[in-house]
């Protein structure tokens, strides 16, 4: 009864342009939402080299002198000052140091009949940088066996270069996990073989990656006693916004080189990032706009029922209760708003997705725009239910 | 909230007349800078010239406007210490006003405007109602747009509306203004049922036309003549 009365105040018209205003709004936010979540979760598809992103392998540049073996040399090594002002950067989520071998290391291989050896070198790093989980990824001196994580671009040099030249046959990851590897380890008057297997192969470090364990051990027994510890020459940075211009700007000042293609990656995720975020601000601007056009109309709304609102309330209704048919009415139609904004930004993911599907990433989920959408909705609406109870109460007084 | 025995006005004046204080219409005045108190289930009649303060003690009274100086108490709390909340539970339950312009919601119908203010408490049910506009004549405009009756229809539907309500005091600003004397007669027989059924007062302003209210049968039921 109260609302045949208060509705005969509302014009439809207002209510649509906002409703139309506002879905605009948030379908574009939802849908720049779900691209990022889809595109971002498709960087994050299994062992893609997009992993890397998030990591840079750094060192500093091999300067001519060195090469040439003459002079007062550059250090190419890391000081620790050098890697605790790393460290404080607002960038850098963890920095993990290279630690490398301080001694002899040669591998040998039963493959075919043939026999081949190499010298090699080691290095380790921190586990919680690797990209790939190997299994038993420790050393023990009693029983040992050493677990190595060779780079898939290794794997890739002698398949593609040295055994399609040479006529030796190409080796999967699999095959080459289950090949009898010994190693020679020598040094400080020790010499040892040890059994050896290849635990795994990471597109995040381009190195031959053993156990800290195993290095700390090794060092020990085959370093040279009393020799300083050699500070890392290379690191490895998880950052925590990839392609951010200053992680670019603060290599170049301090002439350090980033590793593979990892600056290049990062800066098109920096780049997507930048324009989703754009769009994303667009479609916010657009939704301010039209809560705006709301609230105005909210105002007119209640400026042209005021005499009823306060005859209402002289009757005994609370503004409460007077408060409540508008809040109903609102909240009707932001909840169509929001199915209807959802339901337009999955529409728009088919226009990628297919895309996304013929290179084989699965895309993120509709949580993220769905969540997004849900809370942006609450928050516009509790606002709206503000104005609404504000200005009754300012009638009603 | 405890039932409002009495409406106590000390030293009260409403703020428009602060300008002529020493007027002598208001030095003579029962309610305007003196103490007055309307006393549960009293019949008062207040009679005065136009522009005097009549609705703006029943505004005063019924809290929707608080331009006055001085004190205002309903048994011994003064009333400025009401907020919205205790206000909307004294018009349900412990206040009825009939303002002098009626308020009818011209573009809803005789029913509606009525059953606004009954659905609040519940307090008649759809049969007494139509029995109240029957003794007005009115029950054939049941489902007639408010605005489109005559001003004296809509004074008495104004009056039923008053009624559809628990109180412990009316208000009746110029009830009959438009009524003639048999209508007159039938609203005073009609208001002093409720107002003795409820054990309430009636506080009724005239000028020149008042409400023909006698006094009743109870202790305390006297009509009290209050000069502004």
């Amino acid at each position: 009864m109260v609302w045949n009365l208060l509705k005969k105040n509302i014009s439809a018209g207002q209510i649509a342009g906002y409703a139309v205003a506002n879905l605009v709004g948030l379908a574009i936010v939802l849908t720049a939402i779900r691209f990022y979540s889809d595109v971002r979760g498709a960087f994050s598809d299994g062992d893609d080299s997009f992993v890397g992103s998030d990591y840079m392998i750094i060192s500093k540049p091999v300067p001519l002198l060195s090469v040439m073996g003459g002079g007062k040399q550059e250090a190419t090594t890391f000081a620790p000052d050098e890697i605790n002002r790393l460290r404080s950067q607002p960038w850098v989520k963890k920095v993990g140091e290279f630690k490398s071998a301080e001694f002899d290391v040669g591998a040998y291989i039963e493959l075919g009949g043939r026999r081949m050896s190499t010298a090699l070198f080691f290095e380790s790093i921190p586990d919680e940088f690797y990209d790939v989980s190997p299994s038993d990824w420790t050393f023990d001196p009693s029983d040992p066996m050493i677990p190595i994580v060779l780079s898939k671009d290794y794997l890739a040099l002698y398949n593609f270069g040295f055994a399609a030249s040479r006529g030796y046959p190409q080796l999967s990851e699999e095959l080459i996990s289950k090949v009898p590897i010994s190693v020679a380890l020598a040094g400080n008057g020790h010499y040892d073989r040890l059994p050896a297997r290849i635990a795994g192969f990471s597109s995040r470090l381009n190195t031959i990656a053993v156990p800290e364990e195993f290095m700390q051990w090794a060092n020990m027994r085959y370093g040279t006693p009393g020799q300083p510890v050699e500070a890392p020459s290379r690191l490895i940075v998880e950052v925590s916004k990839p392609g951010d211009p200053a992680i670019e700007r603060y290599f170049d000042e301090h002439g350090i080189e980033v590793g593979g293609d990892k600056a290049n990656s990062s800066r098109a995720i920096f780049l997507m990032t930048l324009i989703t975020g754009i769009v994303a601000s667009v479609g916010v601007i657009i939704t301010l706009l039209a809560v705006f056009i709301l609230v105005l109309s909210i105002y007119l709304l209640i400026q042209k029922s005021r005499e009823k609102l306060r005859d209402l309330i002289l009757l005994g209704y609370s503004p409460g209760q007077i408060c409540r048919y508008y809040y109903r009415l609102v909240g009707l139609v932001n909840l169509v708003i929001l199915v209807l904004a959802i339901t337009a930004s999955a529409a728009a993911s088919l226009l990628w997705r297919p895309a996304l599907a013929a290179m084989d990433m699965t895309g993120g989920s509709i949580l993220a725009p769905v969540l997004a959408g849900t809370v942006l909705m609450a928050l516009i609406t509790m606002f709206n239910f503000y104005t609404i109870r504000r200005l009754v109460m300012r009638a009603a007084c | 909230m405890q039932k409002i025995n009495s409406i106590t006005f000390e030293n009260t004046l409403p703020a428009v007349f602060r300008a002529v204080s020493g007027d002598s219409a208001i030095e003579h005045s029962d309610v305007w800078l003196s103490r007055c108190s309307f006393v549960r289930p009293g019949r008062y009649t207040v009679e005065a010239a136009s522009g005097t303060g009549k609705s703006s003690m029943c505004s005063f009274i019924y809290g929707n406007r608080h331009d006055y100086d001085g004190t205002i108490l309903f048994n011994s709390t003064d009333i400025r210490s009401f907020g919205i909340g205790d206000w909307c539970e004294l018009r349900r339950r412990h206040l009825a006003l009939l303002p002098q312009e009626m308020r009818l919601f011209p573009e809803i119908s005789v029913r509606e405007n009525i059953m606004l203010k009954n659905r609040l408490t519940d307090f008649f049910s759809e049969q007494e109602i139509k029995n109240m506009l029957a003794e007005f004549d009115l029950l054939q405009k049941y489902d007639t747009p408010a605005g489109l009756l005559s001003i004296g229809q809509q004074q008495r539907v104004a009056i039923v509306r008053a009624l559809c309500q628990p109180f412990d005091f009316l208000l009746l600003d110029e009830p009959v203004s438009h009524l003639d004397r048999e209508n007159n007669l039938i609203a005073a027989r009609m208001i002093m049922e409720a107002a003795h059924s409820r054990d309430a007062a009636i506080i009724s302003t005239s000028v020149g036309n008042p409400l023909l209210l006698r006094a009743g049968d109870s202790p305390g039921e006297s009509i009290v003549e209050i000069k502004l």
